[in-house]
Formats: C-alpha cells, sequence, structure tokens
C-alpha cells in the first residue's frame, strides 16, 4: 500500500543578462513547456502547511515574514499570483510550476521504485524540454537548469521525498524509528558538495562532504522547511482522507543524479516505514542529530563516530548496517523488489567500507568525488581552487551537452535502472496502478473540462454543481485500474463520474 | 482523531559549521581508488566549464 513520489526544485539561471531575475525565468520556463495558453487549474485550498503532526497547528512559519517581504516585492509585476506560480498538471499526472522561483517538478504518485525513478528522469527531460522551448525564443543556449540543492552562496532548495503513511502509526513511533536513520542515509543519498556553507553565509571552499543539505539542517523537528530546516520535517499536509493516512514529508535529501542512489535513498525509507509500522524498527537515540548530520557529511572516509544517549559511538555505516541487518530479518520475502533492495542496501553498505570504487557511477558523492579528484591530478589544483565549485555545479547540468553527470552517463559509466523509451513514455503517461496515472488520463482525456485540481481532487464542469473526483483514499491498484478503464471508455467525464459511482455502489 | 504530542526534544547549541576533521588526522577528501573517467571526452568536457561559474550562480532561498 506504500505509495511515494519526489519534489525537486531546479536551481535556473542565464548567461546572457546580469542580475537575473528569479520569478520570471521559473514563470517563462514552466510556461515554455505548454502547447496552449496558461490556464489557472490548481486548487490552492489542500495547501495548508501550518499543521504540525505534533498535534497542533502553529500561527506563522519562519519563512512568512521573508515571504510576505517577497510578495510585496512582486507586487509591482503584471502578474497575478496564479500567473507567477503557472500551475501546471501533465498528461503523466505530474505537477510542474513554479515555486518560490524554482521551477519545480512533482513526480505522479508511484508505487514500484521502477516508476519513481523513471518519472524523476522523465522530470529532468520535461525541464530540458522546457528549456530548449525558451532557449530558442532567447535566440541562444542561455536559460542553464541544476538538479542541485545549493547556490554556494548560503541558499538552498529541496528535494523533497514523500511517502504514504498509515494514520494509525504514531507519529513518535515516526521519530524515534527515522531520525537516526536519516541522519546517516546520507552515506547511500548524498549528492556530494565541495565545501561548506549555512544559511546566507558565505561558501567555504577546502572539503568535500557527502550531503548537499546537511549544512543546512538546523533542527531535529519542525515544520519549517526555508529556515530553521528539520531533520524530520512535522508538516501534516496529507493530500489524502485525513483520518486514514499522513504524508511523510522529507525534505533533508539531496537530489540525486543517480538513478542508483535515487532508488536506493527512497527504497531504503520505505523499507525503515516497513519496519516501523510492524514495531520492529532499531532504536537508536542520538545525543545530538543535529550535529551528527553535519559532522558525518563532512567525513567522506566514513570514519567519523557519532555518540548515542547511551553512551555508545556509532559511525554512519554502523547505523545503516542496524537497520539494514533488521530490515533484512523482517521483511525478506516480501516482494520481489523488497528482496532486490535488502541485496542491493547490504552490498552497498559492504562497498562503502571496502571498495568504493564499484559505487562510482551509482552513488552520486562517490562519482562526483572520483569526477572532480582526477580532474584536480590532471590540472594540478588543490580543493581551494575555486574552479571545484563550478564543477560541482555543472555535475548537476541537466543539459546533456554539458552536464558531468551526463556526460558519464553518455559514456555508459553510470549504472541504469530506466530506458530512454521508459523515461520518454513516462512524459506521456504516469504509472497505471497509481491515482497520479489516473490524474494524467483525466489530463489527457477532459483537458477542456476540469475546473480545478489538487492532488487528491479533480473537479470537473457541471453546470449547476460541480462534479468531483475524489481520489483522497483511491489506493488500491485495482480500484485504480478499474476507475481508469471507466474515464477510458466514458464519452464525458459526467459519464464516467456516474459510472464509477454507480460501479462503486454495486461493491457495498 | 487524537492526535499524540510530541514533546520538543533540545539539542545544545549547534555549531552551524562545525569543521571538518583535517585531513592528516585521518578525515578530509580521500581519492576513492578507481581508475580514470574517459580523459578524452570528459576532462574536456570539464576543463569547458567556467571556473566562476559558481561565483556567479544566484539563487533565491527555497524549501
Amino acid at each position: 500500500m506504500r505509495l511515494f513520489g519526489i519534489e525537486t526544485e531546479y536551481g535556473i539561471t542565464r548567461d546572457d543578462v546580469d542580475g537575473v531575475d528569479p520569478v520570471v525565468e521559473s514563470m517563462e520556463l514552466v510556461r515554455a513547456y505548454l502547447a496552449a495558453s496558461f490556464e489557472r487549474r490548481w486548487d490552492y485550498a489542500g495547501e495548508d502547511p501550518h499543521e504540525d503532526a505534533r498535534g497542533f497547528r502553529v500561527s506563522g512559519l519562519q519563512q512568512d515574514r521573508e515571504e510576505d517581504e517577497f510578495e510585496k516585492r512582486d507586487a509591482h509585476r503584471p502578474f497575478s499570483f496564479h500567473e507567477m506560480k503557472s500551475d501546471l498538471v501533465l498528461p503523466n499526472g505530474a505537477r510542474f510550476y513554479n515555486d518560490h522561483t524554482h521551477p519545480e517538478y512533482s513526480t505522479p504518485e508511484c508505487r514500484t521504485l521502477k516508476d519513481l525513478v523513471t518519472q524523476d528522469r522523465a522530470g529532468e527531460r520535461i525541464l530540458r524540454r522546457a528549456a530548449q522551448r525558451r532557449n530558442k525564443a532567447l535566440g541562444g543556449e542561455h536559460v542553464r537548469l541544476y538538479k542541485n540543492n545549493t547556490d554556494f552562496h548560503g541558499h538552498s532548495y529541496g528535494c523533497h521525498d514523500n511517502y504514504l503513511v498509515a494514520r494509525s502509526i504514531p507519529f513518535p513511533n515516526l521519530v524515534v524509528g527515522l531520525v537516526p536513520f536519516l541522519v546517516s542515509r546520507q552515506v547511500i543519498a548524498g549528492a556530494g558538495k565541495v565545501g561548506t556553507e549555512a544559511q546566507e553565509s558565505g561558501h567555504v571552499p577546502g572539503w568535500y562532504q557527502l550531503s548537499q543539505r546537511a549544512d543546512f539542517m538546523e533542527a531535529e523537528l519542525g515544520v519549517d522547511t526555508m529556515h530553521n530546516r528539520p531533520i524530520l520535517n512535522t508538516r501534516d499536509e496529507p493530500h489524502a482522507d485525513r483520518g486514514k493516512y499522513r504524508r511523510l514529508h522529507l525534505i533533508i535529501g539531496d537530489a540525486n543524479m543517480c538513478e542508483y542512489a535515487t532508488a536506493l535513498k527512497v527504497g531504503t525509507t520505505r523499507l525503515v516505514l516497513d519496519l516501523i509500522e510492524r514495531g520492529a524498527a532499531p532504536v537508536f537515540e542520538l545525543d545530538q542529530p543535529v550535529t551528527a548530520v553535519k559532522r558525518l557529511s563532512r567525513d567522506p572516509d566514513l570514519k567519523t563516530v557519532v555518540k548515542l544517549k547511551n553512551g555508545q559511538r556509532l559511525s554512519a555505516v554502523d547505523i545503516q548496517e542496524s537497520y539494514c541487518d533488521v530490515a533484512r530479518r523482517v521483511l525478506f520475502g516480501t516482494d520481489e523488489e523488497t528482496d532486490w533492495l535488502l541485496g542491493e542496501w547490504a552490498e552497498t553498505l559492504q562497498l562503502l567500507a571496502r571498495n568504493r570504487s564499484r559505487l562510482v557511477g551509482k552513488l552520486d558523492w562517490v562519482t562526483k568525488q572520483w569526477l572532480i579528484e582526477t580532474f584536480m591530478r590532471e590540472e594540478r589544483i588543490g580543493w581551494n581552487d575555486p574552479w571545484l565549485a563550478s564543477l560541482d555545479l555543472e555535475y548537476h547540468n541537466v543539459n546533456p551537452e554539458q552536464g558531468l553527470y551526463s556526460g558519464l552517463e553518455a559514456e555508459g559509466q553510470t549504472w541504469r535502472m530506466t530506458t530512454d523509451e521508459g523515461i520518454e513514455e513516462a512524459m506521456r503517461n504516469g504509472p497505471t496502478d497509481t491515482r497520479g496515472g489516473l490524474r494524467g488520463l483525466c489530463v489527457q482525456r477532459f483537458s477542456d473540462q476540469i475546473t480545478s485540481m489538487q492532488w487528491e481532487r479533480i473537479q470537473f464542469v457541471g453546470g449547476t454543481r460541480s462534479r468531483n473526483l475524489d481520489m483522497g483514499d483511491l489506493f488500491d491498484p485495482q480500484a485504480v485500474r478499474r476507475c481508469a478503464q471507466v474515464f477510458q471508455e466514458a464519452t464525458s467525464p459526467a459519464e464516467a463520474l456516474a459510472a464509477w459511482s454507480h460501479g462503486k455502489d454495486r461493491e457495498l | 482523531m487524537k492526535h499524540s504530542t510530541m514533546p520538543e526534544r533540545r539539542e545544545g547549541p549547534v555549531d552551524p559549521m562545525p569543521k571538518s576533521p583535517r585531513p592528516e588526522e585521518g578525515g578530509g577528501p580521500r581519492r576513492p581508488e578507481t581508475g580514470s573517467p574517459d580523459k578524452d571526452s570528459l576532462m574536456k568536457r570539464m576543463r569547458k566549464v567556467d571556473p566562476k561559474q559558481a561565483e556567479r550562480y544566484r539563487q533565491r532561498t527555497g524549501e
């Protein structure tokens, strides 16, 4: 029943103008993807980042004041709020829009890792295609897009992984089970970074670390996402039936270029959630988890140990191995994907300790370090050379002619879970076994009859009363397929909704 | 539905920039035990990267 998805904010810049306006650039990029003119569709009524999973509602977020200031600054623009957001729902069920001046691609909900990785890669190509159209209008290859998390000047932007979780799991159980796992997950999922920085402070060159985001983690728990960022975000915005589900919204992760790292990041987190659900997750209590995130990130030798409250000291690999061992005992045999994950997780941890070179092309931080150190030897430069931060940035450039990861991929030196044909297909259609694919199908078939959309609902034109397809509890894959078949065969949304409702009544 | 309330777990003041271990102390960057990428194409691509690209690159804070 576990569903997951990834939201990625991309960095955007232009090399032909000084003082790039990120609001306009992000908006223009998103709109460049449209074949027709922009129509306001996204319904923001379901979005409320002030609800806290710890059981209360916050009156304000730390980012609210900054957002107000931006709003004042942006007020002179000849665009409405909706125009600036330019929120699109694509035929594959993904959401593509301008979020906080970054073009953001949110994958449709996925049930398998292969679908998720393919949809994530489809997002890169959609962004790239939008940039090609924008560049054509600008008359040159001026717009650059980066799938990374920092501008090396103290500004970070996110790549959030999301998981559907039963509301019946008490939130404190998620905290206890997840925090040590997330603190150490960077040994697998870190994208690597040259130098260090802190929130809105300068970049300090001279070091290489595992993670792009570790420098920006400032709290263990919290509802904020732009300031005082937490290891475990407590935002309670389920985008589903609130009585039955939570959406675990993790903001600690890096944007990965390596397909293997994306698969393991989300896959191992899914396994830990399965353990928590069964009451089987190992229990660690880190003495200082926020400091631990930074210390572990800043040791690519993986020798650093962090203190637990019971006085024990463990490395990141030790912690991950404990989770992996329990998962192998409890979850082996669940299904094919779980068994694959358990094997890859264990092997990756062994290779990190013994033969890291075999992880080049699989883990981003290892791959980036290998590329940069090769370059340093060739050019006889040291870790303080500012060229290295630029190479770090260009590793994440999504232009296949420029990006360093793309260059490696073109040489066949990266591990692939996807095929190019599969990615092209994922740009057109979402997964057939989740509401994401169903959402996309509705966009494909009845786009001109949709009045508004959010993650859990689609509203169609309906004369005096609106007609809704409610997907807040539509997670059973067979039910999704039945509903999709109804919408595929119907000649109108009204006919589809009537048939779907009649079918559900008969089931009762 | 009743929500469980989580007590705040306080951590001592956090150094926003804890030091990385010095290379001579066993930390710091190390060369992975790997071969080399295809130097003709990848190194060419890397050399084309403007050394000042990161210095010029500025974004607004996102989530």
